[in-house]
């Protein structure tokens, strides 16, 4: 799990970690019980104040998708599953609101811009079906 | 000791070299715990200003007072309570670099030599070598290893890494967030003073901008980054005729548009949609740009 900051992004750092973080456990970059880096080492990394990791770390526990276990680190929870599926459909919601807006701005209308989802949809499905292919003819 | 008084509180200081104006009527308050930034231009009053925190000049008009205490009434007691880097370092050069960490460690009731050694490591520095014949840098390194070994709850840093190479400046950040700021989390407090924002950025969650001696702008760092926005657009035919006194600064290039938003970011690119722009972009600026962006309006 590799985090960036970006400056630019006008999101506040630590709530940026928080959602980097979210994204690694529901992309299975981080897996449950796997051990986050920490604090002092990711804070040095990303050049970033200590108590922004720090804040960023305790909303994770509120959270509850991080636990510390005292004297051995911050480690991702077993069970966030539930969390799990929420914090997927708000992460796609963010894309989908941009391409949206993109769309306006592109004027593409309503009918337009949900017929090319499906368009795209299909076309990576076919692509993905036959990248399977191929790795099965190479293992074959 | 925990106190509730601020780290730091500058309250309507004024100081004037002669008839040079250096700082006029600033006032700004360092809670403990925070990384605070002044941000100036070279000669906009950072280093007069921290002179009179620390007791190297007298406040001519209005007061300081350093964990609520008056730095000339209390010298010894504040200065107990801090750690300072100067812009520019000079020590005994007849001395080694082992021999200055002794004597400066003289000072101080209190010296962390397990941090001195992981710093000595870190930096390869040789104890032997006379401070006389070290670089730029590797003074700055020995002043740091200075600072951060006495492990005082406030760390006063005025331009700390303007001359050296980029590498010393990453580590010499690194060193503040992690040896320093790792000794007792939520209660190390930093005041810096650089023009070099961008290395600073993560590091520093509050600052001031000060021109001429006086406060330009004082912000929260996310705040700052919410507030302050670039916003692009492109039409199809040359930009329309709209209202943008609402923006800082407006760039026409053609069928393009650029505008700093201080605020009312949203109404702006609002206004903009209404337009049908082919392309409309937005982002943040980052403390650098800011700096820029207000000292050029």
């Amino acid at each position: 799990m590799i985090l960036q900051i970006n400056f630019k992004s006008g999101m506040p750092i630590y709530l940026q970690v928080v959602d980097q973080i979210k994204v690694a456990a529901a992309s299975g970059a981080l897996r449950p019980g796997e051990v986050l880096p920490s604090i002092r080492p990711l804070a040095e990394e990303l050049r970033v104040n200590r108590n922004t990791i720090a804040k960023a770390y305790s909303e994770l526990e509120s959270l509850g998708v991080i636990e510390t276990l005292p004297g051995r680190g911050c480690f991702l929870k077993e069970n966030h599953t539930a969390l799990r599926k929420e914090v997927r459909r708000k992460l796609l919601t963010v894309e989908i609101d941009q391409a949206i807006v993109q769309a306006h701005h592109l004027q593409v209308r309503r009918d337009e811009f949900l017929a090319l989802i499906h368009e795209r949809m299909d076309a990576l499905d076919r692509k993905r079906r036959t990248h399977e292919h191929h790795q099965e003819d190479d293992q074959s | 000791m925990s106190s509730p008084s601020p780290a730091i509180q500058i309250e309507n200081l004024s100081y004037a070299y002669g008839r040079a104006e250096a700082v006029h009527d600033l006032t700004l308050t360092v809670q403990p715990g925070r990384c605070y930034g002044l941000f100036g231009r070279n000669g906009a009053g950072k280093t007069t200003t921290m002179k009179c925190l620390l007791h190297l000049l007298r406040p001519q008009r209005g007061q300081v007072r350093m964990f609520g205490l008056d730095p000339a009434r209390h010298e010894v007691e504040v200065k107990r309570r801090l750690a300072y880097v100067p812009d520019q370092v000079a020590f005994y050069p007849w001395m080694s670099v082992r021999e200055t960490l002794d004597y400066l460690a003289s000072f101080r009731a209190h010296w962390n030599r397990k941090t001195e050694q992981e710093l000595l490591d870190r930096f390869q520095l040789d104890p032997a070598q006379r401070t006389g014949s070290l670089s730029r840098g590797q003074r700055t390194q020995v002043a740091l290893i200075a600072a951060v070994c006495p492990e005082t709850e406030l760390l006063v840093l005025d331009e700390p890494t303007s001359g050296l190479d980029p590498i010393v400046r990453r580590e010499f950040i690194e060193t503040v967030i992690g040896a320093y700021q790792e000794g007792n989390p939520g209660q190390r407090t930093i005041l810096v003073s650089t023009h070099l924002i961008t290395e600073f950025e993560g590091l520093i969650d509050q600052f001031t901008i000060i021109d001429h001696g006086v406060a330009v702008l004082s912000l929260d760092s996310d705040q700052a980054r919410e507030r302050y926005q670039k916003i692009r657009a492109r039409f199809a035919q040359s930009p329309p005729e709209l209202d943008l006194r609402a923006a800082l600064r407006v760039r026409r290039n053609g069928r393009e548009l650029e505008l700093i938003a201080n605020g009312g970011g949203a109404e702006l690119l609002e206004r903009l949609r209404q337009h049908n722009p082919e392309m409309l972009s937005t982002e943040s600026l980052t403390l650098e740009e800011i700096f820029v962006a207000t000292l050029k309006s």
